[in-house]
C-alpha cells in the first residue's frame, strides 16, 4: 500500500481517483490542481507514487513529470491521458513515466497498475 | 485429416467425440454424421471454451463445439481464413487498452480482420480474438503514431468480461474506411445525440463506469438517494445500463423495536 499524490485540474477526477485508491487500501498524501503545485507538493510530501493528469493549466503533466524527475529520478509517476491523447504517452515514457492510464478508466485495472508501479 | 477430441452439443446433450479436421472441411462423426465445408460457415463466435459455428446448407444449423484452448485454436485457424465472411489483411493491436490501462507489451500483429454475422475476429498466427457486435461500445477512426508517423487507425472499444477493452486496426486507408463504415452501420442502433444526459447525469454514468457503487456515488457527488435513483432511472431508460442489485431500506416493526430494546437492556445490565 502506498502514499499517493493525485494531480488533476478537475475536482471530479481527483475525487474519483481518491475513491478508487481508498478502496485499494492506499492513503492519499495530497492533491494538486496543476503542474506547478504538483512539483511543490512532491517536494513537501515525498509520496510513494504520483498520478498525473497531462492536460492542466499553468504547467502541463509532462513538464511536471520532468520537474519531479529532476528532483527525484526514482519518482514513480503514472500518467493519466484522455482517449485520443495516447501519442503523449511516448513523450511521457521518454521523460520517465512508469505507467499510463486512459480516461475513462475502471477501478480494478487502475489498482492493478498502481500495485505494479509501486512494486517496480 | 487430423482428429481432435471435443464435445459437441447434439439433441441438447454434450457428446464426447473426435472430429476430423482437414484443409477445407471437417467431419463430425456419428451420431451427427455431418461434413462441414468451411466455406459454408456463415458465423463463428466463441463463448469461454465453446466455439459456436453456424453452417448454411439447405437451412442454417448451429453447432456448439466445446474443447480445450489448443483444440479450439486449431479449429479457428482452419475455419476463420476460409469461412463465408468479409475479410481483410490488416495489422491489429488487441488489446491495446484494458480498463483504461495501456498494455505496455501490446504490439502490432500481422493477420486479418474477419467480419462475420455476429462479430469481428482478429486473426493472427498466435491469437484469434473474437469481439461480438453486441459487446461493441464504440468505433472511432483516429490517429496513432506508427513507425514515427501519425497514421489513421480504427479504435474498437468493447466489453470483455465486464472490462472495457480497446483494440486497434491498421490497414490501407481505403480499406479502413470500408471497414469503419461497415462497423458503424452494424452498430448504428447504439448511436446517441450526446445531449440525453446533463452534466450531473454524465458524472454519475462516469462513476458507474469506474466501478463506484451507489453509496460511493452519493458521497462523491453529495447527492440525496432519491435524486440518484431518478438519475439511474434516466440512464436505465436510455438503455445505457442495467440493474445488477436492488438495495433496500427497511424500518423496524414493533416486534423489531422490542427486540432491539430488550437486547440493549441485556447489554447494559
Amino acid at each position: 500500500m502506498g502514499k499517493i499524490l493525485i494531480v488533476d485540474d478537475t475536482l471530479f477526477m481527483r475525487t474519483l481517483i481518491k475513491n478508487i485508491l481508498f478502496t485499494g487500501g492506499h492513503s492519499i498524501a495530497g492533491e494538486a490542481g496543476d503542474g506547478e503545485e504538483a512539483i511543490a507538493k512532491y517536494k513537501e510530501l515525498k509520496p510513494d507514487l504520483v498520478t498525473m493528469d497531462i492536460v492542466m493549466p499553468k504547467m502541463n503533466g509532462i513538464e511536471a513529470l520532468k520537474g519531479i524527475k529532476a528532483i527525484d529520478p526514482a519518482a514513480k509517476i503514472i500518467m493519466c491521458t484522455a482517449v485520443g491523447q495516447e501519442q503523449m504517452v511516448k513523450l511521457a515514457i521518454k521523460s520517465g513515466a512508469k505507467g499510463y492510464i486512459v480516461k475513462p478508466f475502471q477501478a480494478p485495472k487502475v489498482l492493478e497498475e498502481v500495485k505494479n508501479v509501486l512494486a517496480s | 485429416m487430423k482428429e481432435v477430441p471435443v464435445k459437441i452439443e447434439f439433441n441438447k446433450e454434450w457428446i464426447v467425440t473426435k472430429i476430423s479436421v482437414g484443409e477445407d472441411r471437417m467431419v463430425l462423426p456419428a451420431p451427427i454424421n455431418k461434413e462441414i465445408l468451411y466455406k459454408s460457415v456463415l458465423d463463428v463466435s466463441e463463448k469461454k471454451n465453446i466455439l459456436i459455428i453456424t453452417v448454411k446448407t439447405d437451412t442454417e444449423v448451429v453447432y456448439k463445439i466445446l474443447s480445450v484452448e489448443k483444440v479450439l485454436h486449431f479449429l479457428k485457424i482452419h475455419i476463420l481464413p476460409v469461412c463465408n465472411a468479409y475479410r481483410l489483411m490488416a495489422y491489429f493491436m488487441s488489446p491495446a487498452i484494458r480498463g483504461g490501462v495501456m498494455i505496455k507489451e501490446a504490439s502490432w500483429e500481422k493477420g486479418s480482420v474477419v467480419v462475420v454475422k455476429s462479430g469481428i475476429w482478429f486473426v493472427g498466427a498466435v491469437k484469434q480474438i473474437s469481439v461480438p457486435i453486441t459487446e461493441v461500445a464504440a468505433i472511432e477512426l483516429t490517429k496513432r503514431e506508427v513507425q514515427g508517423k501519425p497514421t489513421e487507425v480504427i479504435r474498437i472499444d468493447y466489453l470483455d468480461s465486464g472490462e472495457v477493452v480497446s483494440s486497434l486496426v491498421l490497414c490501407p486507408l481505403s480499406t479502413l474506411q470500408v471497414l469503419y463504415n461497415f462497423l458503424k452501420e452494424t452498430t448504428k442502433g447504439m448511436d446517441m445525440k450526446g445531449t440525453e444526459l446533463d452534466a450531473v447525469d454524465q458524472q454519475v454514468a462516469m462513476l458507474v463506469y469506474s466501478g463506484m457503487d451507489s453509496h460511493a456515488i452519493e458521497n462523491m457527488l453529495n447527492l440525496p438517494h432519491k435524486q440518484l435513483d431518478q438519475i439511474y432511472d434516466k440512464i436505465l431508460a436510455l438503455g445505457l445500463a442495467e440493474v445488477v442489485i436492488i438495495r433496500r431500506e427497511i424500518q423496524l416493526t414493533p416486534k423489531g423495536v422490542r427486540y432491539i430494546t430488550d437486547s440493549t437492556k441485556s447489554q447494559t445490565n
